[in-house]
């Protein structure tokens, strides 16, 4: 692991030496704020809801996960073996695993960095709330906690897609049919199994519903260690895929 | 003492083809040693296992005494590797680079402070260390490729194809460079420029289809392959009786000749192997009292060595597939 920190430094350097990580970054704040936006009018217009702001804000969160955590994963290895890099980074003294991770952390840094950026929004609300509706911190925090518990996973299923290919839009393409499925058909499952044994395996598994949970404050254990566990095995993949190249 | 580089009996088989095919060779402390070869032949593979990046199929690979598959961690330490086509972190700059390299190869902060300005000095960088690698020319590139390569002070320095794609000022100062790296490392380089390797290495192995097919001094070589090299004469006199009277002297192998303007014959004369007739030759003109104006004697390059023995290789390998078929009829 004496690696890390120097891979992880380039990997930081790399988004922000590109245009890539301002791109995403951008957008991503484009469609959040967009999104606050309409929440704060729409609950301004109706009156008092169910629904506070944050909660509204968070039920968004799958839009930018399909789309921009395989837009920040597409790049990570499959470049590298494209440009043939890989092969000067893997004669270094350097393990495969040590490379894998430090993609990985470097990619959930950008991530929490970005989310991180609404946080600002939180400090609007709170400023023209008032003080008779003041801002629970609690569920925010827990909010945000499911975004990254989620998105660090989602994540490292898109730096497994860009381990198999030497192009970065086939990468961003199998990513975003994974994501897809993870995200969309399970929650469809779900939907039409309600009541059933498969629809309780589907609401344990669904991202939606976790999010419902994390955004009101219920920190449950079993979605944290169905994330640690799906990222240790996608993490795992990667590796073997990285040094498939020793026994293809 | 221990040979800096052994190989044995390396295979490497990817889906279907045969890339080397029992390959044995040493390389000694201190040597430059010139890995030579046609595109394909097995030279990249051969590097690419040394440096731990793939595996062999069969065979044992060792750096330093250490074996490459099992201590990949402790060989990769001890090797400067430049990769074909060098590859490189186009959006970083030349000093950051270094920097990143001399990280991951593990050299403590003070000596990295010593040593990269150290490399960029030795590789001609220095004026250009803050500058991006994307936007140097072809010539720098390869330098900072050399000067990753160096930054370790390696036992081993192992480059493929140093010298490709530079113009020829270039390719002299990368030669001048590896000649003078020589004398406190060893070196494995692989090309199919041949004077490269005339030029700068005590030692030539030259690769085929995945075997080796020659290895020694570039003198020896051109010795016990093919002494005489070609003798070139013009002279003037009658075509046919020139060419009879050639034909005739002891020492020549063969002659072919050719009426130019004037009535001048240029002959190419291929002496036997070990002999020189260029006095008999001077004899032969005088008594038959023709004119001279050209005797001259063409050294054989590598380059033809190189040619002549892959195309044995090829004739043989030829010849074996005939009889492979005769037999299944």
């Amino acid at each position: 692991m004496r690696n890390v920190p120097a891979l992880l430094r380039r990997e930081l350097n790399a988004y922000f030496a590109s245009v890539l990580g301002y791109v995403v970054i951008m957008f991503f704040l484009l469609v959040m704020g967009v999104s606050f936006v309409s929440i704060v009018g729409e609950l301004l217009s109706r009156g008092s809801t169910q629904l506070t702001v944050m909660e509204g804000f968070f039920s968004w969160f799958w839009l930018p996960s399909l789309f921009l955590v395989p837009a920040i994963t597409m790049r990570l290895l499959a470049e590298e073996k494209r440009a043939g890099t890989l092969e000067m980074l893997m004669t270094a003294p350097v393990t495969d695993f040590e490379v894998v991770l430090a993609k990985w952390l470097g990619a959930v840094a950008l991530y929490t960095l970005m989310w991180a950026a609404t946080g600002l929004y939180v400090v609007i609300l709170r400023h023209f709330s008032g003080e008779q509706t003041a801002l629970d911190l609690g569920p925010i925090l827990s909010g945000y906690l499911g975004i990254v518990v989620i998105g660090q996973f989602l994540i490292a299923v898109g730096l497994m897609t860009s381990a198999m290919t030497r192009n970065q839009v086939t990468a961003f393409l199998i990513a975003f049919a994974l994501l897809f499925l993870y995200l969309i058909a399970i929650w469809f499952g779900y939907y039409f199994t309600r009541g059933t044994t498969a629809g309780k395996i589907f609401e344990f598994l669904s991202a939606f519903e976790q999010m419902n949970d994390f955004q009101r404050g219920v920190v449950d254990l079993r979605p944290l260690v169905l994330y640690a566990s799906g990222t240790v095995l996608a993490l795992f993949i990667t590796t073997r895929v990285v040094e498939s190249r020793k026994w293809r | 003492m221990q040979p800096m580089i052994k190989v044995e009996n390396l295979t490497k088989r990817y889906a279907g083809v045969t890339a080397l095919n029992g390959v044995s060779f040493e390389v000694q402390r201190g040597e430059i040693v010139g890995f030579l070869g046609p595109n394909g032949a097995g030279k990249s593979t051969t590097m690419r296992i040394l440096t731990g990046f793939i595996p062999a199929s069969s065979g044992r690979v060792e750096v330093a005494g250490l074996d490459v598959f099992e201590n990949s961690l402790e060989v990769r330490e001890r090797v400067g590797y430049m990769p074909e086509n060098n590859p490189l972190y186009v959006d970083m700059r030349v000093s950051e680079y270094l920097k990143f390299r001399s990280k991951l190869k593990g050299l403590p902060r003070a000596e990295r402070k010593e040593r990269i300005p150290e490399v960029l000095e030795m590789c001609g960088l220095t004026d250009v260390s803050h500058r991006i690698i994307g936007q140097l020319s072809k010539g720098y590139r390869q330098r900072v490729g050399l000067a990753d390569a160096l930054l370790a002070e390696p036992d081993l320095l192992i480059l493929d194809e140093p010298t490709i794609g530079l113009d020829p000022v270039q390719i002299r100062q990368v030669r001048q460079l590896i000649k003078d790296l020589g004398k406190r490392h060893t070196i494995l380089l692989s090309t199919h420029i041949l004077p490269e390797v005339e030029m700068t290495c005590n030692r030539v192995i030259i690769i085929h289809h995945g075997r080796i097919l020659a290895s020694d001094t570039p003198d020896n070589l051109m010795k016990t392959l093919h002494a005489g090299g070609l003798i070139q004469v013009e002279v003037r006199g009658p075509g046919s009786e020139v060419q009879a009277k050639m034909r005739a002297l002891e020492d020549v192998e063969s002659v072919n000749a050719k009426i130019i303007e004037d009535g001048y014959v240029r002959v190419a004369l291929t002496p036997k192997l070990g002999t020189d007739p260029r006095e008999r030759i001077y004899q032969t003109v005088a008594t038959n009292g023709w004119t001279l104006r050209e005797l001259t004697r063409t050294r054989t390059t590598l380059e033809d060595i190189f040619v002549q023995i892959t195309r044995e290789e090829d004739e043989a390998e030829e010849e074996r597939r005939e009889q492979r078929r005769s037999v299944l009829r």
